[in-house]
């Protein structure tokens, strides 16, 4: 809270600096619209909160054009964007686009085209508002011909945290080297990373802390578990693109796939082995409450989403880890990192997501003016700093997001960096129905119903049937 | 006569009109739909007809739905065992007079006030592995653990227990609205002619309370086969398939995996399973009735 009122002020200085800038220009642009009330929908994200609370009001102080943001769960928001954009209801004149929908929105064509809009209608361009000042994460957005169809909002990648207070205990030190016979030290292969949470178990059970040795985000029955197996855990394994052979679009090993393939299978068997080494609640974790557990320092080492990363390392009223959180990319196999940094492949997850304006809403012009009102440079530091996200290829050079990033441990230059050698998710229109029928196979794994070959055997017939049947394979 | 039945139709279609547009409608569209293959992230996103019952017959193969629906159906036998039970003996002790009887009536009801996916938050935050206060407390003074993101049964259980929680007071409610409906004159009679409690109970308390039964047990019995909210919040249908109820196995085929078409086809026929369920439980309370009068 007291980030946001420290954003908030920070952001009313800034826009008063724009004020003799753009200001002029979007009251200009905004009058006509005045008395407009636009709703939308997106993810309850920190970053979404500063878009609902801070810039919101600022815009409609500008403008008279009110903003109503409904930031709710991430099931919520997928279900009320996709039925009013399926009913052509007109209920939202904005929604959220997570990377992994926006194949399935443009596919089934939900979406306005952006570039056109704007194109078309040179009185909405707001001077000094360009799509060129994004990074390249806005290409995600990007139809085939390079119209953008959402403004980014957030971006960030999942990264390898650590407890720096933990491993760098002198009695932690002396333990792991008598106990492995090599040093302890943040996790850069994955049988480090299994020592390191083995030995941290055992470590705060004996201390009496109430911690565990790694983070797992293994929820019995949401898609997050299966989200943190795919995007996070198999390809730093190197298997990509959910092992589906993206020319036959078949994923058993027998058509050609790979998911029930050998490093889908080392993977599955390596992420579930965690499960002693991880605070009991593990199987009722989505990515939210792995936020939390490490936050609360109830995990020593864990891949969290960046969304999480900053505010878990510098915000002291929600994170008990304040100052001791380390961040480091996450481990990998034998030449995967080599892979990634050809372009061949990539090490984890590039998350985040955009605005976007449904065909069916009914105030397009105005939420085109909002929309390069949150696509201005000016308030993206302040937003970084609020919500641990950049999406403007200047906000890394800016004093005040420098100085969180030192307090993050670097996670915004690891972001800046490294950042190529993530990706976001395949290329899939029938993303949700394809993990859908993944879901259930990796929930039996994790639950120790099933084996990991055996739950990757079923899920790789599973996914064939899904692709089979809506028409995808040859 | 024919103004008069002008008058009163003129009066009804609201009420007609209503149902039509929320009931008719939506049902008719959803049979519909459910003759074709629709899957908007299909290639062809459009309604494909593949035959009458294609989508039926592929049900009728379909073992996790199948599964689905016979988990429902425990549940629901199971439940409503329990809360017929509970609230049976609740209301029966409602009946007499006891210290406190008005707020532990008030604290007893308040349950039914909470929307479903409240209690499923409340049940999470209770029961949740390593934060909330249950695991803890079982853990630590019996040794046992509980964990129903790892454990199917505990899972299952886990959601009887938060129903029975839910909707034993309503159950109450009602038999305690109907046992204090009950004429006295059979239990004077019965008392002359030396009956004891339990012949009084069995012979004129259960046959007397049976029409309020069949509601009850209606009412229960649908609601617990399309069970929801609750599981959602608590375990999102897991581990695996332990706790997919049919309704949520719905849910999650038409609006996970968008099988509008096939999830129709699964709704008519859990609809059409229900309505021969409660037809089948109907006909044999019916005829036991009529046997004992």
């Amino acid at each position: 809270m007291k980030k946001l009122l420290f954003a908030l002020v920070a952001s009313i200085f800034s826009f008063s600096a724009m004020a003799g800038g753009h200001a002029d220009w979007f009251k200009e642009a905004g009058a006509p619209y005045k008395g407009t009330v636009l709703q939308g929908v997106a993810e309850n994200t920190p970053p979404g909160q500063f878009a609902g609370e801070v810039l919101a009001k600022e815009f409609e102080k500008l403008t008279g054009i009110k903003v109503q943001l409904e930031n709710t769960s991430w099931d919520q928001m997928y279900d009320k964007a996709i039925k009013d954009m399926e009913a052509n209801s007109g209920i939202y004149d904005f929604v959220y686009i997570e990377q992994d929908i926006v194949y399935d929105y443009l596919n089934r064509d939900f979406l306005v085209n952006i570039t056109e809009g704007l194109a078309s209608n040179p009185n909405l361009q707001a001077p000094g508002v360009s799509l060129d000042d994004f990074t390249t994460f806005i290409d995600y957005f990007k139809d085939d011909t390079g119209d953008v169809f959402g403004v980014p909002m957030e971006a960030f990648i999942k990264v390898y945290l650590y407890r720096k207070d933990l491993f760098e205990r002198a009695d932690a030190k002396a333990a792991f080297r008598a106990q492995y016979g090599y040093g302890l030290s943040p996790a850069t292969s994955f049988d480090q990373y299994r020592d390191n949470a083995e030995f941290f178990t055992h470590f705060c059970a004996e201390q009496g802390m109430e911690c565990w040795g790694t983070t797992v985000q293994g929820h019995t029955g949401h898609p997050a578990s299966t989200y943190e197996f795919l995007e996070s855990i198999a390809p730093s394994f190197g298997l990509y693109n959910w092992g589906v052979n993206m020319d036959t679009y078949q994923s058993c090993v027998e058509n050609g796939g790979q998911l029930n393939g050998g490093r889908a299978k080392a993977a599955l068997n390596f992420w579930t082995q965690l499960l002693p080494f991880a605070p009991p609640e593990a199987l009722q974790s989505t990515w939210s409450e792995v936020g939390s557990s490490f936050a609360a320092g109830r995990a020593a080492q864990g891949w969290v989403y960046g969304e999480n990363a900053a505010w878990i390392a510098t915000d002291a009223e929600k994170s008990a880890v304040v100052g001791n959180v380390g961040v480091m990319l996450p481990p990998t196999a034998p030449g995967v990192m080599t892979q990634a940094a050809a372009g061949n492949g990539y090490i984890g997850y590039y998350d985040g997501g955009a605005y976007g304006i449904p065909h069916s809403s009914k105030n397009k012009e105005a939420t085109m003016l909002w929309l390069q009102f949150v696509a201005m440079n000016e308030h993206q530091a302040d937003w970084a700093i609020a919500g641990g996200r950049i999406t403007h290829k200047d906000t890394y050079a800016d004093p005040k997001v420098m100085a969180v990033d030192e307090q993050a441990d670097g996670y915004f230059t690891l972001m800046r960096d490294t950042g190529f050698l993530y990706a976001g998710a395949p290329p899939f229109p029938f993303h949700g129905a394809g993990r859908g029928a993944i879901d259930p196979f990796i929930y039996s794994a994790l639950a120790g119903e099933m084996t990991p070959e055996e739950a990757l055997d079923g899920a790789c017939q599973a996914l064939d049937t899904v692709m089979a049947d809506l028409g995808y394979q040859n | 006569m024919l103004s008069k039945n002008k008058t009163g139709w003129l009066l009804l279609s609201p009420t007609i009109l209503i149902l039509v547009l929320a009931g008719l409608v939506p049902f008719f569209y959803v049979l519909y739909v459910g003759f074709f293959q629709w899957n908007p992230l299909a290639v062809d996103p459009s309604l494909q007809f593949d035959g009458f019952a294609s989508n039926y017959r592929r049900l009728i193969f379909d073992e996790i739905f199948l599964e689905s629906i016979w988990r429902s159906i425990k549940f629901s036998v199971v439940t409503l065992s329990i809360e017929l039970t509970l609230g049976f003996l609740l209301a029966l002790s409602l009946l007499s007079s006891f210290p406190l009887k008005s707020f532990f009536r008030s604290v007893h009801t308040l349950p039914l006030v909470i929307a479903p996916i409240v209690v499923g938050s409340i049940f999470k935050l209770f029961t949740v592995q390593g934060l909330g206060p249950l695991p803890h407390i079982l853990k630590d003074y019996f040794g046992y653990t509980l964990n129903y993101g790892l454990n199917a049964e505990q899972a299952f259980w886990m959601i009887v227990i938060m129903d029975v929680w839910h909707w034993t007071p309503f159950v109450t409610l009602t038999l305690l609205a109907g046992l204090s409906a009950l004429p006295q004159d059979p239990y004077e009679s019965a008392k002359i002619d030396g009956a004891n409690n339990f012949q009084i109970f069995t012979y004129i308390t259960i046959p007397m309370m049976v029409p309020v039964l069949i509601v009850v047990i209606f009412i229960r019995l649908m609601d617990s086969l399309k069970i929801v909210d609750e599981v959602w919040m608590l375990t999102g249908g897991g581990p695996g398939y332990a706790t997919r109820f049919t309704g949520i196995h719905i849910w999650k085929e038409v609006f996970e995996k968008r099988y509008y078409g096939l999830g129709s086809a699964m709704s008519i026929l859990y609809l059409y399973i229900t309505i021969v369920i409660c037809w089948v439980l109907y006909s044999v309370m019916v005829a036991r009735g009529k046997n004992e009068d």
